[in-house]
């Protein structure tokens, strides 16, 4: 918290700050979209209704998931069977920490890279939804894509970080960034 | 291919990789060794079609109701209201836990934020009015379980999206073996504290008014549980819309008993958010690995498997009950769950079990392992409430309650009717 500190507590905070507005944003989003679909309930018992309700929250769904991820890394949200780690001591928890944190960024890279093609044929077709809205898809599908790169790209910063915290034995700071449970889950 | 998906997952996961993601390094591994055309070129689209769907977003919508009324301090009036009514038991206020936490769960849908709300409310109560720890703390851990089987349960709508069956039906047939173990905590409760009334604290009346009065904080927990099933049930609204008015409904509360504020809504969005990604990343995982095992022939894989065992449907259940408590020691509820439907849900419906039933069967063993140890994340959470006393106070009890469960095991197997009644009754027309 004083100004001396290290150049990865830094980025830590920076990364938690950023993903604890999108998290707020993300959140605002869904609560927009319980809306609609309650006003679409209440115009349908009064004989209209806008239309397309289910396929806008089907949109707003896959963009908060995919922003969402990272918030949820940040606050070691990711379910983690801990099992084993908790037997080890704190440089092998840092151990585990740092191994799986690789496996996630390694896979979360390569999903992204494979969500790349869905986006780009929709953009090259100019697709459209095969329903009543014709949503363009690649405009729903650009900001999902989006997340899962955001994701990927946060989860590199937080390992490097990480990992160098480690390499600096500072164990306790490293796992508050990348241990297993949240503070939360076991104050509240 | 089996085996090889066992011991991989189990390895995985103990090396304390994220479960969502040890799902998918299983559904590369599937693809790379024993598929016959790369299967990983659908995975974009995977991710997207999974996550882009109506249905799912039912489980934002029912977190946040959950905790906008955790958070606006709904809990803890009902607590209060629930202590007038049912506290004059054996057992007392071992009784408001269980009560409370059955109808949190019917609200909220989720095991772990029941108990640690109970948890936080109740425990300050034990000491005061001199309450045998282990029973006390042991009921909220195992009335939070409840979350997940009584409707609406966002685990029921994984297990309906993973396995495609109706949502409607598996909530419908979750209703009563979910009161029914509420009840039965309560009858357990009060056997013991009738035997040994020392563990029970005292037990207290109240007079009518009082009762009464109370009676006014629970009316729009219950009314918004009527209003959320009932529209389902009638047909009026899909799980997602009624989970939408539940989210106006819980506002609604919130504001007319006064714990609207902005850092309330702030709180419970991240907490929705936080919670609904870590569903996600499971989910979109299972069905990568799930369609991955599919194409590369699980089916006739399992079959084959089957019909070398020799085993009978029956035979085969209680070789699955077995694995579901053994696994329940170590891995909890959704991540037990979303791991084995893509192997066990094909084998048992290939047998001619109904799935509905066996979705119900299911929670029950995923609910049991929230509370057996070494790793019971409901354990966890009341002993965190705690701030004192051992561990295992909270195991030992516990334990009555997980008798409670496997009793309700064996009541679904020998009375499938128990689940599947309502749904055969109610989705005729």
């Amino acid at each position: 918290m004083t100004p001396e500190d290290p150049f990865e507590e830094k980025l830590l905070r920076t990364l938690r700050r950023l993903n604890h507005g999108i998290a707020l944003m993300t959140g605002v989003m869904l609560m927009v979209c319980a809306a609609l679909v309650l006003a679409d309930i209440v115009l349908r018992q009064l004989g209209s209704s806008f239309g397309g309700t289910d396929e806008i929250s089907g949109y707003v769904m896959a963009i908060a998931t995919s922003w969402g991820m990272a918030f949820t890394l940040l606050e070691l949200g990711h379910v983690r069977i801990d099992i084993l780690r908790r037997r080890t001591r704190q440089m092998g928890r840092a151990v585990f920490d740092l191994f799986s944190m690789l496996m996630l960024t390694g896979t979360v890279s390569l999903i992204s890279y494979k969500c790349w093609p869905v986006l780009e044929r929709s953009l090259a077709n100019s697709s459209r939804a095969n329903t009543p809205l014709e949503t363009p898809l690649a405009w729903v599908q650009a900001p999902w894509f989006a997340g899962w790169v955001w994701f990927a790209l946060m989860a590199w910063l937080t390992f490097i970080a990480a990992m160098m915290l480690v390499i600096n034995g500072r164990f306790v700071e490293a796992d508050a960034a990348i241990g297993c449970f949240g503070e939360e889950d076991l104050a509240q | 291919m089996i085996w090889a998906i066992a011991v991989g997952l189990l390895g995985l996961l103990t090396l304390s990789i994220p479960v969502g993601i040890v799902l998918f390094l299983l559904g590369f591994g599937v693809d790379a060794f024993f598929s016959p055309f790369p299967l990983i070129r659908g995975l974009g689209n995977l991710v997207w079609s999974t996550s882009n769907n109506a249905t799912l977003i039912a489980i934002p919508f029912f977190v946040l109701l959950g905790e906008i009324l955790v958070r606006s301090g709904i809990a803890t009036r009902t607590y209060a209201a629930l202590d007038r009514w049912v506290s004059w038991m054996p057992g007392g206020l071992v009784h408001a836990n269980i009560a409370t936490a059955t109808m949190f769960s019917a609200t909220s849908g989720s095991s772990v934020a029941t108990a640690a709300t109970v948890a936080t409310v109740a425990m300050p109560q034990a000491e005061k009015l001199g309450y045998d720890p282990r029973l006390f703390s042991g009921a909220i851990a195992a009335g939070g379980t409840l979350g997940i089987m009584i409707p609406p349960s966002i685990n029921l709508i994984v297990y309906g999206f993973l396995t495609q069956t109706s949502i409607p039906q598996l909530f419908l047939a979750g209703l009563i073996p979910g009161i029914a173990l509420a009840i039965g905590f309560m009858l357990i409760t009060a056997t013991i504290c009738t035997m040994r009334p020392e563990l029970g604290g005292t037990r207290r009346t109240f007079p009518l008014a009082e009762m009464t009065r109370a009676l006014l904080h629970l009316v729009p927990i219950i009314l918004l549980f009527t209003v959320i099933i009932g529209t389902i049930y009638q047909g009026w609204a899909t799980p997602t819309e009624a989970a939408a008015v539940g989210v106006a409904g819980a506002v609604l509360i919130a504001a007319i008993f006064g714990g609207v504020s902005i850092r309330m809504f702030a709180e419970s969005i991240l907490g929705t958010v936080k919670i609904t990604s870590m569903i996600m990343l499971v989910v979109i995982g299972a069905s990568f690995l799930n369609f991955t095992l599919a194409s590369a022939g699980l089916g006739r894989e399992l079959q084959g498997l089957l019909d070398g065992l020799g085993l009978s449907p029956t035979g085969l259940m209680l070789v699955v009950v077995v694995i579901y408590i053994v696994l329940g020691f170590f891995i909890e509820t959704l991540s037990l769950m979303v791991v084995t439907i893509p192997i066990i849900v094909p084998l048992v419906v290939a047998q001619g079990f109904d799935p509905i039933w066996f979705g119900i069967l299911m929670i029950v063993l995923i609910e049991m392992a929230l509370i057996t140890p070494p790793v019971g994340l409901n354990l966890y959470v009341v002993q965190g409430a705690r701030k004192s006393g051992r561990m295992s106070e909270v195991m030992v009890g516990a334990v009555p309650y997980v008798i409670a469960m496997l009793i309700m095991v064996a009541l679904l197997i020998l009375f499938p009717s128990i689940a599947l009644y309502l749904p055969s009754v109610l989705s005729e027309g």
